[in-house]
């Protein structure tokens, strides 16, 4: 049927079967996307439209706000749209014809108004929003004091160091459930990158010789995916880590698995990192050092001359 | 030694013979190149060519060389979207899809260079040319030599990054460069210098060209057109002008100091040594967020004479159509930082920023109003430039909405770098921009040409390209809600793949679209003398451009224009003396006209020397590019004869012409 329309359509060339086909064919996109998503239910949402953090929470909420308020606008306008098109055409022969109409305050008045109203709503929703969730902030509604894990990306994978438990991972995190997270992060002979568990929470970026900071709660045991999200280069695709969400009395025993491990993150182990590797599996080191993200740090702001701290260590670019 | 000054980097290793698909693109934009110069040959039409277009200082013949140097970057832009989404498509799980990443990464970095610098700012300034001098009743340009020099400019921008395809490579960075990745340590090859040169190059076109319009729409309307009756085209076209010439110098700025950085080993932005990365960002960005303004203003200006022409009303709103358009100018320019909210900058400076940004939806939902009801009540003539304007409504509404929601600092942080940006820049940008150049490109292409479009392929093309837009952007918003990132080369998830196959569907419908419109362009330059528009208003206009012949003479009025009214030339039809006040008697007066000159092409053509030997470090030819730019320029300054007068009798006669060939067709 759609074929036979399709071909009258086009010998046609007709106006109004334009619109009609245009209407049919928004509906048969929607439903396509009704029937995908419905599919994607099945198996697992992995974005913010799953959360399973209290941030990632907030900002899913946010995110159906704010497309409510704004379809106060968009749906009359859509909606006006294709039925001024289709009522007032020439042929339908409309008496009601002003074609010197164009002023009116009162009507003027209604569409600066409105979307005044829904801006200053949506600006103060903002507002507090921005405060609430601002990554640099510890989570408010959580009296569990952060713990903190140090993350250094690298060309092209993630350094997670947790100083307080002097242990270190490659590509791999484990947190506790219920407890918040303040993951400090830079970039050593990478590009700029960005931190992002989208199911946890929002993405900041790390950059060299500055450490951005980010706080995160998840709220329900699970494995989930974090990636860097900022285009650092040609192994960009494969920077995913792996996120464990586990019972808080699971961490302890992980933590002492891993101090258990034979690899020691020393200056090292740490420059062989440096070198530019793609899609690396987990990795464990026991003893990783205090000091190694704040030198880290140092080493980019304290450079000076004309060749870059790293140009020794590891060749970043690949022809 | 010698050998590194006259050839620098370059050698024959620069060339990827070992690749077939870069090297096949090569072969054929070579075939074709030749293929215009050998068929110039053989039909003899080298003079003519030179002479009457490459010289020409004729703003509507300016106006039609921008108009077929977007089209063909059109086709290379879509050439690399047909290459990603079908990468995109193929490689799920443990597919690595066909393009590896060193390759695939200047494909989407030259995609988004090609098609803003290339394809919408040439398409912008097309319609500008063709229409801002017609509709303020001006005989050309303030500065017609000037507007040569940006065409030629932009021109060869354009051919600079083509030739990046097969000598080296083009930038491995996204289409704005960030550093470090741009810097020397991390991308040691040719293709970032490639983009600072191709830009510089063409971003000093733009910015003469904004000087240009500036001084032409404040200096040479006509009598008795105040700014208040100046139509909205020409309103929106200034405001974008305005901002062009804010806006630019810092892209100016900001590539400066990166070449610096590469070329010198200064630390400007490089990560270590002091350099500040940020900077740069902030810099690029304050470029850059008006830049999308100084494309879609233009693009409101269309839709707004579009709207009223076939809804055959006065636009609604005039006065606060114009406030709009001034307020979102004056707004463009305090909002950049939404585009790095994830930087860390901290609460008070994203909430800021947040907000003005949504504050510019306000004037913008108000222009929309107005267009609907200049609709309203009005007696609308469904042509294809309305059907666009028509899909433009529903499509810049779910752009905008997602673009405010992505204002809101929080919720940024969640869709930021994904896929679901994607999906909003292209929703405002072909939704916005292209849809409503479209319409202005079907709208003005008789007053360009003397025929119109066939309305019938105009159509199906339309359809085709809406469907197809549709069908390959919403998936994108869904795939950016579920943490699918832009610029991904492969992905270990399968469960994206259906969206990316129903993108690349949608794609591959857009590509029937643009086939159609080829079609389109050849049915009707067959058809040509059926299509011919006689009378010069082909559209029952409302504005100065149709009261001239289609295509205009060469100096567009013979007697310069009077206007009292906002759309002076329907309500001069309303009273009956629509035609232009001449008449066999009249006493016509010689024309004063610029020259041509071909200054501007070998100013243009020296810069590209320069440029290419800047991207390799080839000093001598560099020197002798800066060389012939400097000469051309003083042996064209020296010339006192750029001016002559077009005689009373050859103005008399065109214009008995015009007048007989309207009689003719009634």
């Amino acid at each position: 049927m759609i074929a036979r329309k399709l071909t009258a359509f086009l010998h046609a060339g007709n106006l109004s079967s334009t619109l009609t086909w245009l209407v049919r064919i928004s509906a048969a996109i929607v439903a396509c996307f009704m029937l995908l998503s419905l599919a994607g239910c099945n198996q697992h949402l992995i974005g913010v439209l799953n959360p399973k953090g209290i941030i990632a929470y907030q900002e899913r909420k946010l995110f159906f706000d704010s497309l409510a308020l704004m379809l106060i606008v968009v749906l009359p306008v859509i909606i006006m749209s294709l039925t001024f098109v289709y009522h007032y055409q020439i042929s339908h022969r409309i008496a009601d014809y002003k074609p010197d109409w164009s002023h009116n305050y009162f009507l003027e008045a209604i569409w600066w108004g409105i979307p005044c109203v829904i801006i200053v709503i949506l600006g103060i929703l903002t507002w507090k929003a921005t405060y609430e969730l601002d990554p640099y902030r510890k989570i408010a509604s959580s009296n569990t004091e952060p713990m903190v894990i140090e993350a250094i990306a690298l060309p092209w994978k993630w350094l997670f160091i947790y100083p307080e438990q002097g242990i270190a991972t490659i590509n791999y995190l484990v947190i506790p459930v219920g407890q918040q997270v303040v993951f400090v992060m830079t970039a050593d002979n990478v590009p700029m990158s960005a931190f992002f568990i989208p199911q946890l929470g929002g993405q900041i970026y790390a950059m060299a010789g500055m450490s951005t900071r980010l706080h995160l709660l998840a709220s329900e045991v699970g494995v989930y995916d974090g990636m860097n999200t900022q285009f650092n280069g040609q192994g960009f695709s494969d920077m995913h880590f792996s996120v464990q969400v586990v019972e808080p009395k699971k961490m302890q025993p992980w933590i002492d698995a891993v101090k258990k491990s034979s690899s020691r993150l020393t200056d090292a182990t740490y420059t062989e990192l440096l070198v530019p590797s793609i899609g690396n599996k987990p990795q464990f080191f026991s003893d990783a050092s205090k000091d190694l993200y704040k030198s880290v740090l140092l080493l980019y702001q304290q450079t000076y001359g004309t060749t870059h701290p790293r140009h020794e260590q590891g060749k970043f670019y690949k022809d | 030694m010698l050998e590194h000054l006259l050839l620098g980097k370059l050698t024959l290793d620069a060339i990827p013979f070992h690749t077939p698909i870069i090297m096949g693109a090569g072969l054929f934009m070579m075939v074709a190149f030749f293929a215009v110069l050998l068929l110039i040959t053989i039909y003899k039409k080298w003079s003519y060519v030179w002479n009457d277009w490459v010289a020409s200082v004729d703003h509507k013949k300016i106006g039609i060389m921008y108009l077929m140097l977007s089209f063909v970057m059109l086709l290379r832009g879509f050439s690399d979207v047909v290459l990603m989404r079908s990468q995109q498509a193929l490689a799920a799980g443990n597919a690595m899809g066909y393009l590896p990443p060193e390759h695939y990464d200047q494909i989407f970095s030259a995609h988004g260079v090609i098609m803003i610098f290339f394809v919408a700012m040439p398409f912008m300034f097309a319609l500008m040319n063709i229409a801002i001098p017609l509709q303020i009743g001006a005989r050309d340009v303030a500065y017609p030599y000037l507007n040569s020099v940006s065409f030629w400019l932009t021109f060869v921008g354009a051919m600079l990054c083509n030739v990046s395809l097969v000598i080296g490579k083009f930038a491995e960075t996204g289409w704005l460069a960030y550093p470090p990745l741009s810097e020397l340590y991390y991308s040691p090859g040719v293709g970032v210098d490639y983009y600072i040169w191709s830009l510089q190059i063409a971003g000093v076109g733009t910015l003469l060209a904004g000087i240009n319009f500036i001084a032409t729409i404040v200096k040479m309307r006509c009598k008795g057109m105040t700014f208040m009756k100046m139509p909205v085209f020409v309103w929106a076209v200034l405001c974008a002008m305005i901002l062009v010439v804010l806006a630019f110098p810092v892209l100016t700025v900001t590539l400066a100091l990166l070449a610096l950085d590469r070329t010198f080993g200064m630390h400007f932005f490089t990560d270590y040594a002091g350099g500040n990365i940020m900077m740069y960002i902030n810099l690029i960005w304050v470029w850059g967020h008006p830049e999308v303004y100084i494309l879609i203003l233009p693009a409101f200006g269309v839709f707004s004479e579009v709207v009223a022409t076939f809804s055959q009303k006065k636009l609604f709103g005039y006065t606060t159509m114009v406030w709009a358009i001034v307020i979102i100018t004056f707004l463009s320019f305090i909002v950049w930082l939404h585009h790095f909210f994830t930087m860390g900058a901290g609460a008070d400076v994203n909430t800021f920023f947040g907000i003005a940004t949504m504050i510019i939806a306000i004037p913008t939902g108000v222009k929309v109003f107005n267009w609907l009801f200049t609709m309203y009540k009005g007696r609308i003539i469904l042509s294809s430039p309305m059907l666009w304007v028509t899909a433009f409504f529903t499509t810049f509404a779910i752009g905008g909405m997602s673009g405010v929601m992505m204002a809101i600092p929080p919720v940024d942080f969640q869709v930021h770098n994904s896929a679901f940006l994607v999906a909003h820049f292209h929703n405002v940008i072909i939704g916005g921009v292209l849809f409503g150049y479209f319409a202005g490109a079907i709208y003005w292409f008789p007053k360009a040409f003397g025929f119109c479009l066939d309305e019938k392929w105009s159509k199906r093309a339309f359809v085709f390209w809406v469907t197809g837009f549709y069908i390959a952007f919403m998936p994108l918003y869904v795939l950016g809600l579920n943490g699918f990132m832009r610029r991904v080369n492969h992905y270990t998830d399968t469960m994206y793949q259906p969206y990316l196959v129903l993108a690349a569907a949608g794609a591959a419908l857009i590509l029937v679209g643009i086939m159609l419109q080829i079609v389109m362009l050849y049915v009707s330059l067959k058809n040509r003398y059926v299509l011919r528009d006689y009378t010069g208003d082909a559209w029952n206009g409302r504005t100065l451009e149709w009261s001239v012949s289609s295509p205009a003479p060469l100096y567009n009025f013979a007697v310069l224009p009077t206007v009292s009214e906002r759309d002076q030339f329907w309500m001069d039809k309303q009273e009956g003396c629509g035609t232009p006040v001449s008449s066999a008697n009249f006493h016509y007066q010689p024309i004063h006209m610029p020259k041509n000159t071909s200054a501007g092409f070998l100013i243009a053509f020296f810069a590209g020397i320069a440029g290419f030997a800047l991207v390799w470090h080839m000093w001598i030819p560099g020197v002798v590019g800066v060389l012939g730019m400097v000469i051309a320029m003083l042996v064209r300054t020296f010339n006192t004869h750029t001016e002559y007068f077009i005689d009373a009798e050859t103005v008399r006669k065109t214009e008995l012409a015009h007048l007989q060939e309207m009689a003719n067709a009634r």
